[in-house]
């Protein structure tokens, strides 16, 4: 059920850049804000502040190493966001089914009267 | 396309008129979507839905005001916005089901839209999602396999 969509998951993993810092994080594992922005076109700055929006929704675990801190992808919550996304398309496909097959029993039952 | 936007159509084989009926009343609404509908359709109307049993503190109630009633043609409604306040763009989804006659049937066609005010970003992702485009190429392999893992885990 759509109503069930987590807001700040949604808008955390809405955004371009932060979903780009998490196929990068999926691709090599760990990343810090220095690694991650030196394959973005945007300064180490920006990729911490996104970082912390992730970590804040539990996409991302922290470790501090050395004087940075290490990131990596929390695998179940992301599953969890990746499963409500699926869902409000899959939520709907099902309703849409269930509208047919109760129209069409209609439909049926209708036809059988007119032509007894 | 607007990224705001959920969009399906299905073809029916029914009349619109049974089509039209089936989306709109109570007591066809229940067997489709939730456990208990109570709504007129007549604009402006404000009604429930209720998913679960009504006496279960567990049950959810999302209120729903009929938007547009034109019978075999359209039927809209917005939902889930708080019940003491007036549905409006921001504050609720808006659900429109368009009919067309096709054939010996009916070309069905729903839209949802009004993740993007809500804040959510659903329908962006979805879209990029399904297209499979930049970088979900290579996440969505991927989480297959998170999920394979996952499922298998519990």
């Amino acid at each position: 059920m759509s109503v069930a969509v987590d807001d700040h998951l949604w808008s955390a993993i809405g955004d371009p850049t932060r979903r780009r810092l998490l196929d990068l994080l999926l691709a090599e594992g760990t990343g810090t804000a220095t690694s991650l922005s030196a394959r973005l076109p945007v300064t180490r700055q920006a990729v911490a502040k996104h970082l912390v929006v992730l970590d804040r929704v539990g996409l991302v675990h922290v470790t501090p190493q050395g004087r940075e801190m290490q990131y990596r992808i929390d695998e179940a919550q992301l599953a969890r966001a990746v499963a409500q996304l699926a869902d409000v398309g899959a939520t709907w496909d099902a309703r849409l089914r269930r509208i047919k097959a109760i129209a069409e029993a209609i439909q049926r039952t209708k036809q059988t009267k007119e032509t007894n | 396309m607007e990224y705001g936007t959920i969009e399906r159509e299905i073809h029916v084989d029914a009349s619109p008129d049974i089509v039209f009926e089936v989306i709109s009343t109570p007591q066809h609404l229940r067997e489709w979507w939730p456990d208990e509908a109570v709504i007129e359709p007549v604009p402006g109307a404000i009604g429930e839905l209720v998913f679960g049993d009504r006496a279960d503190p567990e049950a959810h109630v999302a209120a729903m005001t009929v938007v547009e009633v034109d019978p075999p043609r359209r039927f809209s409604f917005r939902w889930i916005h708080p019940a003491d306040e007036v549905a409006r763009p921001g504050n609720s989804l808006l659900v429109t089901f368009d009919l067309t006659p096709s054939g010996s049937g009916t070309a069905l066609r729903m839209t949802e839209v009004g993740f993007r005010e809500m804040g959510w970003e659903v329908a962006v992702l979805e879209h990029e999602y399904q297209d499979h485009v930049s970088g979900w190429d290579h996440f969505v392999p991927r989480l297959a396999a998170y999920f394979d893992r996952l499922v298998a885990s519990r």
